[in-house]
């Protein structure tokens, strides 16, 4: 161990009583500790099982599994179909689902019209492609000026559109989530499936980048 | 108020921390191993949020979402929490 010790005690116990300048715990972090202590003496959860999810959601989920779905709908004409029609269900033929996923729209870009995502109320997002929201999604600023002026806010994450390309702005509800399908590139035909999901990234699945 | 500078300077890279801190990651574990267990969907849990958020819409995400997940256990008979 260094003895400049730059971590905040990931799992250690990280008391008051260190040398350096020490670092008392947060209200918040106790609060979530007590939640979790309720809960598991409760018999509800136990740790392993908080472990095991938040594993899950910091490794597994993410967005390199809508860049698949939508790798898979550049190069094959009938799952594009489906996907439009059930994205719940043809998300799941290439088995993403769960949680936040079990009422996917997906909005197809096209060269005259520009989609993207907010949700106004909270944080509404479709894990089981996208993984969680980044932290940008969540921000107070982003839920309340995407549907005031999206050209703006587009402009500023370096997404200027011209103006004969139509902005459609769509607040995720409490039932309804949504994943952007960007426009293939040109050569799609001519690339692979890995090739072409490597191209995708989770802002062109939410629609603040094209 | 946030300026009108982009929120909290945009990642332009997949794959970032999705938390920022060791207890908004166990929040969210415990939120959702709540709601796995008790059965009930996240849409009561998604109430509470959306109103914590209201009061405060400022205020850090996680930290509503705690809230939102007292509230939620108070509303259940479970929390024994005098706060909140």
């Amino acid at each position: 161990m260094t003895d400049d010790h730059p971590h905040h005690g990931d799992h250690d116990h990280d008391g008051e009583d260190h040398g350096h300048h020490p670092k008392p715990k947060l209200d918040i972090e106790r609060r979530v500790e007590a939640i979790e202590a309720l809960l598991v003496e409760r018999g509800l959860i136990t740790s392993d099982v908080v472990d095991a999810i938040v594993d899950t959601y910091e490794r597994d989920l993410g967005p390199m599994n809508g860049a698949r779905v939508v790798a898979r709908a550049w190069t094959d004409p009938g799952y594009r179909a489906r996907l439009l029609a059930d994205g719940t269900r043809a998300v799941g033929e290439l088995g993403f689902g769960g949680a936040e996923g079990e009422h996917l729209v997906v909005l197809e870009n096209t060269g005259d019209i520009h989609n993207v995502v907010v949700c106004t109320l909270c944080s509404c997002y479709p894990w089981p492609v996208l993984g969680l929201p980044p932290r940008w999604y969540k921000s107070f600023a982003y839920r309340s000026r995407m549907v005031r002026e999206p050209r703006a806010v587009l402009a500023e994450f370096g997404t200027a559109l011209p103006d004969d390309v139509e902005v459609r702005v769509w607040d995720s509800s409490a039932e309804v989530r949504y994943m952007v399908l960007p426009v293939a590139p040109d050569d799609a035909a001519t690339r692979s499936e890995e090739e072409l999901a490597a191209l995708v990234t989770r802002d062109h699945m939410i629609g603040v980048a094209r | 108020m946030t300026s009108s500078s982009p929120p909290d300077g945009i990642p332009r890279r997949n794959g970032e921390l999705v938390f920022d801190a060791p207890w908004e990651s166990r929040a969210f574990g415990l939120a959702a191993a709540y709601v796995e267990a008790s059965g009930g969907g996240w849409d009561a849990f998604r109430a509470h949020l959306i109103a914590a958020i209201d009061q405060t819409p400022t205020a850090p995400y996680y930290q509503s979402w705690v809230v939102a997940l007292d509230r939620l256990l108070a509303a259940d008979g479970i929390s024994t929490s005098p706060t909140g």
